[in-house]
C-alpha cells in the first residue's frame, strides 16, 4: 500500500473515533452501538470457530473442511470428523443458542419489570421451568403420555415452558400494581418460589432411580455437555423464534421503561406488549431449561455491561446482548471443558463463579438507581 | 376541543370523580384546581384515556376516545406526567428522542432539530449527554415535557389541533423555570393547541389560564375564567379555608407575586 494511503486511511479512523466521541458527548450512541454490534459478531465468529478447534482430543479443523468438501482420504478424517461435527459443532451451536436465549430472556424481563436485576434465573422462572422439566423427566410416560405423543422429542421443552410460564404469570401478578412492580416483591418472591421448586424437586428425588437422578443433578448445576442435534432440534425452533419476536418489543420496550402510563401516553399497546414479552420470556428460558440445565447469571451481566457502553436503548441492545450472551457461554464452556481437562465442570459453576461477584458488584455501584 | 360530560370514574370500587362536565377548547389554557383528593389527576388520567370512566363520556376533537387505539390517541395529545423514574442509564437525548417515535414527525432529517427546539424551550440546552438519573427532579421534569413536546410538537395538524396533558408542571421547579414553562404552554395555546394542566399555585394559575375548572371531593364546584372562579366564597367553599382574593398583606410582610417577573 502507498504510503500516503495508509496515512489517508489512519486519518479517516482518527476522524470516526473523534466523531464517534463527540455524539457520545452529546448523548448520542447509536453509531457506537452499530459499531459495538459488528465488533460483537466478528468477535462471536471467531469464538464458535475457535471452540470447535480446541478440546481435549485433537482434530484437525483442516482434514474435516476436506472431507467437507469431498477430496481427503475418507478414512483418515473419520476420528476428526466425529469429534468436530458430533461433538464439538454440536456443542458450539448449542452454546450460542443457549446463550444468546439467556441473554435476551434477561433484557425482556429487565424491560418488562423496569429493573435491571430482573433476571429469569434470579426470580424464579428457571426453577419454574426446570421443575416442569424434570416433573416429566420422573414421572416420565406415566404421566404425560398425551404430552409426549403430541410433541415428541418438543416434549421437554414443553414441560418447561409450561414452568417456565406459570411462574413468570404468578411473579408478575405478585410483583407488580397499577403498573408499578416493587423490585424487593420480586426478589423475595423469586426465593420463595425457588425453594417451592426446590422442594418438589426434593419429593420427586424420591422417587427417581439411578438415571434419573444423575438427570436431575445435571438440572441443578447446568451444562452443555449433553449437547447433539437432537436436542439442538428440539430447542433451536422455540429459541430461534423467541428471539425473532424480540425486534418489535424494541419501540415498546423502550417507552415501558418510563412506566406502563408513560408508555401507553406514547402509543404502545401496553398490555399486548406484556402478554408476548412474557410468552417470549418463557418459551426462550423453558427452551434453554431443557436442554442445558440451570445456567445462571448470563442474563444479568450480559445486558448490565452492554447498557454501560451502548445504552438501555432496546433496539441495541437485544441484538448486542444475543451476540455477547452467545460468546460468552461457548467461552464458559470452553473453560468448563478443558480446565479439568479429560474431566469437565458443569458449565453452571464457572458462570456462577464469574457472575456471582459481578452481581454483588452491580449492588454496590448502583443501589440507589435500582429501587432497592 | 376536549369535551367531557357526566364522567364518573371509580378506583378500586370507590367512585373518586362523580359527574364531571368540562370543556377544553384548542387555543386555550384550561387548568384543574382543588385540593389534595379532589380528583384533579383522575380526571386528568381518565381524559388522557388511562383510566377509564365507570359513566359518562370523553370527547377529543369530537371522536370517542373509547373507539380510539393507543397510538390514535398519543398522536392527538401528550401526556406529562408528575415524576417519571427510570432505573436504566438513559441519556437526556435518549429519553427525548422516545417521544419522537410516538409522535407523528415521520421525517428523519427533522429528528435533531426537533430534539434541540425541545431542549431549548424548557431551558435544557447542552444538557443533551447529562445521564437522566443524575440530573435533579426539577430537570428530569422538564426532560419529560421536552420528551412530550417531541411527541406534540405541532400544534395543529392537518387543521386539527393537538392537546397537552400536564399534571402539575411546574410542582418541583424554580420560579424563573415555572414562569418558563407556563409561558411554554402560553405560546402552545397562541399557535392553536390545547393545554389542560392540573395546577397547585393559584398566583400562576389566575396569570396565565383562560379557563379554571376547581375541583372538590370529586366534583366541580366552579368553572370560568380566573376571574370568576377566584373568589372569597369559591376560595372558603372548596379550599375550608378563609382567605381574601386581591388583598395585600400589611406593608412590613414581604411578598412576591409571578405577575411582577419582566420576562
Amino acid at each position: 500500500m502507498p504510503r500516503s494511503e495508509a496515512v489517508d486511511r489512519g486519518m479517516r479512523l482518527t476522524a470516526f473515533a473523534a466523531d464517534i466521541r463527540n455524539e457520545w458527548r452529546a448523548g448520542n450512541r447509536s453509531r457506537l452501538a452499530r459499531l459495538v454490534i459488528v465488533v460483537l459478531i466478528a468477535v462471536a465468529v471467531a469464538t464458535f470457530v475457535g471452540s470447535i478447534m480446541t478440546g481435549a482430543a485433537d482434530a484437525s479443523l483442516a482434514n474435516v473442511w476436506r472431507w467437507l468438501v469431498g477430496g481427503a482420504d475418507q478414512g483418515l478424517s473419520i476420528r476428526d470428523r466425529i469429534i468436530i461435527l458430533d461433538i464439538r459443532l454440536p456443542r458450539a451451536v448449542l452454546g450460542l443458542l443457549v446463550g444468546a436465549s439467556l441473554a435476551v430472556s434477561g433484557v425482556v424481563m429487565q424491560g418488562l419489570f423496569r429493573n435491571p436485576l430482573a433476571d429469569p434465573g434470579l426470580v424464579g422462572v428457571s426453577s419454574g421451568a426446570s421443575l416442569g422439566a424434570v416433573l416429566l423427566i420422573v414421572l416420565g410416560t406415566a404421566a404425560f403420555g398425551p404430552l409426549f405423543a403430541l410433541f415428541g422429542f418438543y416434549a421437554l421443552p414443553v414441560a418447561a415452558f409450561v414452568g417456565g410460564l406459570v411462574t413468570t404469570l404468578l411473579l408478575y401478578r405478585i410483583a407488580t400494581r397499577g403498573g408499578q412492580t416493587s423490585i424487593a416483591t420480586l426478589l423475595l418472591a423469586g426465593i420463595a418460589l425457588g425453594a417451592l421448586t426446590g422442594a418438589i424437586t426434593g419429593i420427586l428425588v424420591f422417587r427417581a432411580d439411578d438415571k434419573q437422578l444423575r438427570d436431575l443433578t445435571f438440572w441443578g448445576l447446568g451444562s452443555l455437555a449433553g449437547a447433539n442435534w437432537t436436542k439442538i432440534l428440539a430447542a433451536a425452533p422455540i429459541i430461534l423464534a423467541s428471539l425473532a419476536v424480540t425486534p418489535f418489543l424494541a419501540r415498546g420496550l423502550n417507552a415501558i421503561t418510563l412506566g406502563e402510563a408513560v408508555a401507553f401516553h406514547m402509543g404502545i399497546p401496553v398490555q399486548r406488549l406484556k402478554n408476548i414479552a412474557i410468552v417470549s420470556v418463557a418459551a426462550a428460558t423453558g427452551a434453554s431449561v431443557a436442554v442445558s440445565g440451570g445456567i445462571g447469571f448470563v442474563g444479568i451481566v450480559v445486558p448490565h455491561l452492554l447498557r454501560l457502553v451502548i445504552g438501555p436503548d432496546h433496539r441495541y441492545l437485544l441484538p448486542a446482548s444475543a451476540l455477547l450472551g452467545g460468546t460468552l457461554l461457548i467461552l464458559a464452556d470452553m473453560i468448563a471443558r478443558t480446565i479439568v481437562s479429560p474431566a469437565e465442570l458443569p458449565i453452571g459453576i464457572v458462570t456462577a463463579f464469574i457472575g456471582a461477584p459481578f452481581f454483588l458488584w452491580i449492588l454496590l455501584r448502583g443501589r440507589s438507581n435500582m429501587g432497592l | 376541543m376536549i369535551n367531557v360530560s357526566n364522567l364518573s370514574v371509580r378506583l378500586g370500587g370507590r367512585p373518586v370523580i362523580h359527574g364531571v362536565f368540562l370543556e377544553a377548547l384548542p387555543g386555550a389554557l384550561t387548568a384543574i384546581v382543588g385540593p389534595n383528593g379532589s380528583g384533579k389527576t383522575t380526571t386528568l388520567k381518565a381524559i388522557s384515556g388511562e383510566l377509564s370512566p365507570s359513566s359518562g363520556a370523553i370527547r377529543i376533537n369530537g371522536r370517542d376516545l373509547s373507539g380510539l387505539k393507543p397510538w390514535e390517541l398519543a398522536l392527538m395529545r401528550g401526556v406529562l406526567p408528575q415524576s417519571t423514574v427510570i432505573s436504566f442509564p438513559f441519556t437526556v437525548r435518549e429519553v427525548v428522542r422516545l417521544g419522537l417515535a410516538a409522535g407523528a414527525n415521520a421525517d428523519p432529517a427533522a429528528h435533531d432539530r426537533v430534539t434541540a427546539e425541545a431542549l431549548e424551550a424548557v431551558d435544557l440546552a447542552g444538557f443533551a449527554g447529562r445521564f437522566y438519573q443524575e440530573l435533579s427532579g426539577g430537570e428530569q421534569q422538564r426532560v419529560q415535557l421536552a420528551r412530550v413536546l417531541c411527541q406534540i410538537s405541532d400544534p395543529v395538524i392537518d387543521g386539527e389541533p393537538r392537546y397537552l396533558l400536564l399534571d402539575e408542571p411546574v410542582s418541583s421547579l424554580d420560579i424563573r423555570h415555572q414562569l418558563g414553562i407556563m409561558q411554554l404552554a402560553r405560546k402552545f395555546c397562541e399557535r392553536g393547541g390545547g393545554v389542560v394542566a392540573v395546577m397547585h399555585d393559584l398566583n400562576l394559575t389566575a396569570m396565565f389560564a383562560d379557563h379554571m375548572v376547581m375541583m372538590k371531593a370529586g366534583k366541580v364546584r366552579a368553572n370560568g375564567a380566573p376571574r370568576e372562579v377566584l373568589t372569597d366564597e369559591t376560595m372558603e367553599a372548596v379550599f375550608g379555608c378563609r382567605m381574601q382574593v386581591g388583598v395585600a398583606p400589611s406593608p412590613h410582610v414581604p411578598f412576591v407575586l409571578p405577575q411582577t417577573a419582566s420576562l
